[in-house]
């Protein structure tokens, strides 16, 4: 970390009101809608005020000069994740009847939590500003351009990494999900198909022998 | 000079073995050639060795050291044999006897299930007990002594499945146990003073004044202690008083057994350590004198119990324990050789009329109940020619053997002069006891072979007497051969100064170079004891003709009639079994159910096994309740950790600090550090003083101050970490003069 | 806006997440709290790489953005062969631990 003297930090941080009423609007935005999600009894309720907490995160992003990722996270988060908790969500939907568990430990873990938080606000914003004024940014810093040639340079491989970490995920999705009832039935029941293919001939009208077996082997993947 | 000595215990160890391994499975002809040929293998070689090699062998006999058997600091004991002639002596009887009796439970086993197994244990009895004599060291013995109390045991109770012979099994092991822990005593202390355990150390040792004169306890030397230890031992094993008790009850066990090992070996094995040792009993006439005593006390008691018993062979064991008890008193007196010469010729004598016993017993259909006998002379004629034989040589009837070897132990007994001044005496009432005693055996001996053979109707019922008849020549033969050694043996102990032949004594001859030289007494006090004795014997049986002749007769049951509390206690062995149960079993008996209850069920069974579970499971219990299993909960748990964790980490000063403040007059030093490490990091400190002097602020932990006045000032020190922006206060009083 | 000021609200928006996580019942709510989690850190990261003028931070948050639509497909697999064997998403009643 770099040494700032306090007194240039507090030059520097002189903020302009625009961007100030701007950043407390987004922050009051998330925070609030961090604060719905959770305390919602109704999971899609949750799920939406959800997707609109990170909405306002892409905004902050944006205004963090991080564009590539703002966009990234309305369309991945936002746009993917978030679509698949709405799906399940609608598959279990149930409402809660008391939904905050206040244990005792929890409770003390929350309050842990916003000691922590107490911890870092007066290590952070004692005496002005701890980190000092933002580097001055480039034009291009964030930009797909820029991120795209670091990406495929210097983080190659966690890039492969990453992909084959999807790959890994995909597979345990379908591992983790599939009915093994299900999937045996439609084992049986493909066996049965091709035990039972001699016995079509072709007085059957429309049928030859030689169609019989792409459906049969259409019949097994289920 | 060395001889394969170990051949001798080896041949009856190897048909032990070779019977437990196999026996079950060879045809009872075949079990039984392995064992006679066993034990024959082995009096062969023992009398090779006795009477062939022994003569050339020079002084210290023939000799076998098979190995080191302990050698640890400076314990050295080896195993090994050593035949002279004591121990060639007790080889021949052992051998040849044991040998005549195989051949006797041939036939009366031959009908029993378990015949192998009982050929197996007479081997290995019989295999123990050669140990025993021919062990050149005490711990060697004490394999032999300790073997054949095994075997004892297990012959005993050889009919396992009645609780009665399992019992009396038992009874014969603890009793011996108890005299063995003597034994154990005696050898500790031999040890501890001679420096070692083989039999020529410590006879080397035991000289006037060597080691073991040394005084021990209540002014008695070494050697008095290891003596009567000793004792106790041979006492235990040979059934004197007080541990004579077992030897009546063994009679559970077959004939065969009582005849082979409480008659003619077993119960023999004290005498012969006796005399083994005799150079540190010679040294000790007042340990000798209690064991005359106490072997002749032991030889009256029992004849007396004998007059009333009616079993046959209970009758027969109180025989031995009183012939035992006339062995003891001929040692007991320095009657080495008078002690060995009764040995043998008891053997013969004695081992004939248990033998006989099993013939009549096999004839009575399994009963020896005496008073249902009688006229039995005319039915077994074989079994009674026998029995007189041996009955005439355990009264002591000239030319038996037992007339010679009895009489050398009583004239002995009077004559002796090992017991100096003070004890002289001892020799003359072991005498007179020793008399009466004769007198008594005498008396019973008679009364038994009357009840049994005498008369002209057996008093049995019809279905008993049908069954009587004569034994089978594998019987009838090894009587017959023991009787005529129970008659001629004798032959071999002549007194040499009666004879005029000096060399006439064999016996003591042959011990001579082991015991010393023979007990000389003058002949005239031979010749008078000769006299007397005989007298006395032939009292006895004309008072057991007088009562038993034919029967019961009237002087019997009129003194039945005038003492019938005496007759009682008499027949009921003066009760001594319920003394030793009152006095000692139930006392031990409570003690251990005490032990049982309190120690073995609470302490060990509740405290210690379940109190240690019971610690172990509030243990896990207050260990399950960590993990719940509640992911939620854990992280919660997680969070609070971290929150201390960097509480702790950010304070500029650790929890508990406090001001260290040196006063030196009114100056005070005060010392801010962190704990006791110095911090690594820059700090701020501000001391305050509290007498109203700015406050002194910077980044030095330590400060001097001088006050003005005198008064109570309290320090208070803020130290503050810029990095954190956290602070800490300290306070500390002082009070400055 | 001063970096420390980004900081604070990331430490807020995992401080909503951790509660989240910790207080509620209902498993589904418990991973959205999770994913609130992660996009504190994600904030912080695109904070510092800001002030720093470092690329790293933006490649750092992607691969956690993708880390995390991986970690929420599996999560939610999970979710759903939980309640296909315990009939129930509410993480009391599907606890087989003794209370």
């Amino acid at each position: 970390m770099n040494p700032v003297h306090p007194a240039a930090a507090a030059q520097a941080s002189s903020v302009a009101p625009g961007d100030a009423i701007l950043f407390a609007v987004m922050a009051a935005w998330v925070t609030f809608f961090a604060i719905f999600t959770i305390t919602r009894r109704n999971p899609v309720t949750a799920v939406m005020s959800l997707v609109a907490t990170f909405f306002g995160l892409a905004a902050i992003y944006a205004s963090l000069s991080a564009h590539f990722l703002a966009v990234l996270q309305v369309l991945v988060y936002a746009g993917a994740i978030m679509v698949l908790f709405i799906f399940v969500v609608m598959i279990l939907n149930r409402e809660e009847v008391a939904p905050l568990a206040l244990r005792p430990m929890r409770l003390l873990g929350v309050a842990g939590a916003v000691y922590l938080l107490v911890v870092v606000w007066r290590v952070v914003l004692r005496d002005g500003d701890l980190t000092g004024a933002p580097s001055v940014l480039p034009e291009s810093f964030g930009t797909v351009a820029s991120i795209g040639d670091i990406l495929f340079k210097s983080f190659l491989y966690p890039f492969e990494a990453i992909s084959l970490l999807l790959l890994v995920a995909i597979v345990g999705g379908v591992v983790v999900s599939r009915s093994h009832q299900k999937e045996a039935a439609a084992l049986r029941a493909a066996d049965y198909r091709k035990q039972i293919e001699h016995l079509a001939t072709h007085d059957y009208p429309g049928e030859q022998s030689g169609k019989e077996e792409p459906s049969a082997a259409a019949g097994g993947h289920h | 000079m060395t001889f394969d000595l170990r051949l001798i215990p080896l041949f009856p160890f190897l048909g032990a073995v070779l019977l437990m391994l196999f026996g079950r499975k060879w045809s009872r002809d075949f079990v039984f050639v392995v064992a006679a040929l066993a034990i024959g293998a082995a009096c062969v070689v023992s009398a090779d060795a006795c009477f062939f090699q022994l003569p050339d062998a020079g002084a210290g006999g023939l000799t076998d050291v098979v190995g080191t058997w302990i050698a640890t600091g400076d314990l050295h004991i080896d195993l090994a044999f050593r035949m002279d002639g004591l121990s060639g002596v007790m080889c021949m009887v052992i051998t040849f006897v044991g040998l005549l009796i195989h051949v006797f439970a041939a036939g009366y086993m031959a009908d029993d299930p378990d015949y192998a197994r009982f050929f197996a244990y007479l081997n290995l009895f019989c295999g123990a007990m050669l140990v025993l004599v021919l062990g050149d060291s005490l711990p060697v013995l004490f394999i032999g002594w300790e073997g054949v109390g095994l075997c004892s045991y297990l012959l005993i109770g050889f009919w396992y499945s009645s609780n009665d012979n399992a019992d009396a099994g038992k009874k014969a092991f603890i009793t011996n146990r108890i005299g063995d822990f003597g034994f154990l005593l005696g050898m500790f202390l031999l040890f501890q003073y001679a420096g070692s355990l083989s039999v020529p150390d410590i006879t080397s040792a035991a000289t006037a004044t060597g080691p073991l004169m040394q005084p021990l306890w209540l002014g008695q030397p070494v050697a008095f202690w290891a003596a009567l230890f000793l004792f106790v031992g041979a006492t235990g094993k040979s059934a004197q008083i007080p541990l004579y008790v077992w030897l009546p009850d063994a009679m559970a066990g077959p004939t065969p057994v009582s005849a082979l090992i409480h008659a003619a070996t077993m119960v023999t094995a004290g005498v012969y350590m006796i005399a083994r040792m005799h150079a540190v009993y010679m040294l000790v006439p007042a340990a000798m004198a209690i064991v005359a005593v106490v072997g002749a006390a032991t030889a009256m008691f029992a004849a007396v119990i004998g007059f009333a018993q009616n079993d046959f062979k209970k009758v027969l064991a109180y025989s031995t324990v009183s012939q035992l008890g006339f062995m003891f008193a001929g040692v007991g007196t320095g009657n080495f050789d008078g002690g060995i010469f009764h040995l043998v010729t008891h053997a013969f004598f004695k081992a004939g009329l248990f033998l006989c016993a099993g013939s009549v017993m096999h004839a009575m259909s399994g009963s020896g109940d005496i008073r249902i006998m009688g006229g039995l002379r005319k039915k077994l004629p074989v079994t009674h020619a026998v029995f007189a034989a041996c009955w005439l040589a355990i009264c002591g009837i000239v030319p038996f053997s037992g007339f010679f070897s009895k009489d050398s132990i009583i004239a002995g007994a009077f004559g002796t002069e090992i017991y100096g001044e003070h004890l002289a005496w001892v020799g003359k009432l072991v005498c007179v006891m020793l008399m009466l005693a004769a007198l008594g055996t005498a008396f019973y001996m008679t009364r038994l072979y009357l009840l049994v053979f005498s008369g002209d109707e057996t008093r049995a019922d019809e279905k008993i007497k049908h069954h009587i008849h004569e034994s089978p020549p594998i019987m009838t033969v090894p009587l017959a051969v023991l009787a005529i050694g129970a008659t001629l043996i004798g032959l071999i102990g002549l007194p040499g100064g009666l004879v005029h032949h000096p060399e006439a004594n064999l016996l003591a001859h042959e011990l001579q170079p082991v015991v010393g030289a023979e007990l000389e007494v003058a002949p005239s006090i031979e010749w008078g004891f000769m006299a007397a004795s005989l007298g006395l014997a032939v009292i006895g049986i004309m008072v057991a003709v007088a009562f038993y002749r034919g029967g019961y007769k009237e002087p019997a049951r009129a003194f039945g009639a005038k003492f019938p509390g005496f007759l009682r206690l008499v027949q009921d062995k003066f009760r001594i079994d319920e003394l030793y149960d009152r006095v000692f079993i139930r006392p031990i008996k409570t003690f251990s159910r005490g032990l049982f209850t309190f120690v073995d069920r609470i302490i060990v069974d509740k405290i210690l096994v379940e109190g240690t579970g019971f610690v172990v499971d509030i243990f896990a219990r207050l260990a399950r309740a960590v993990q719940g299993g509640d992911g939620q909960r854990y992280m919660a748990v997680f969070a609070v950790g971290v929150a201390v964790l960097v509480h702790f980490a950010t304070q500029p000063t650790l929890p508990f600090t406090k001001l260290k403040v040196t006063q030196t007059g009114r100056a005070v030093e005060v010392d801010a550090h962190r704990g006791n490490k110095q911090s690594t990091r820059p700090l701020e400190y501000a001391f305050d003083f509290g007498d109203g002097r700015p406050i002194v602020k910077g980044t030095a932990a330590e400060q001097r101050h001088d006050y003005d006045r005198a008064g109570n000032y309290t320090i208070h020190v803020t130290v503050r970490d810029p990095r954190w922006g956290t602070e800490n206060d300290l306070k500390e009083k002082v009070e400055v003069r | 806006m001063p970096t420390s000021y980004y900081l604070i609200l990331s430490f807020v928006l995992f401080l909503i997440g951790t509660a989240g996580v910790l207080l509620r019942r209902n498993a589904l709510i418990v991973l959205m709290g999770i994913e609130l989690q992660i996009n504190g850190g994600n904030l912080a990261l695109l904070a510092f790489s800001r002030q720093l003028n470092d690329l790293k931070g933006h490649v750092f948050a992607f691969l956690i953005i993708a880390l995390a639509a991986a970690e929420a497909a599996v999560g939610l697999a999970i979710l759903v062969g939980l309640f296909r064997s315990r009939q129930t998403i509410n993480l009391d009643e599907a606890t087989l631990m003794k209370r």
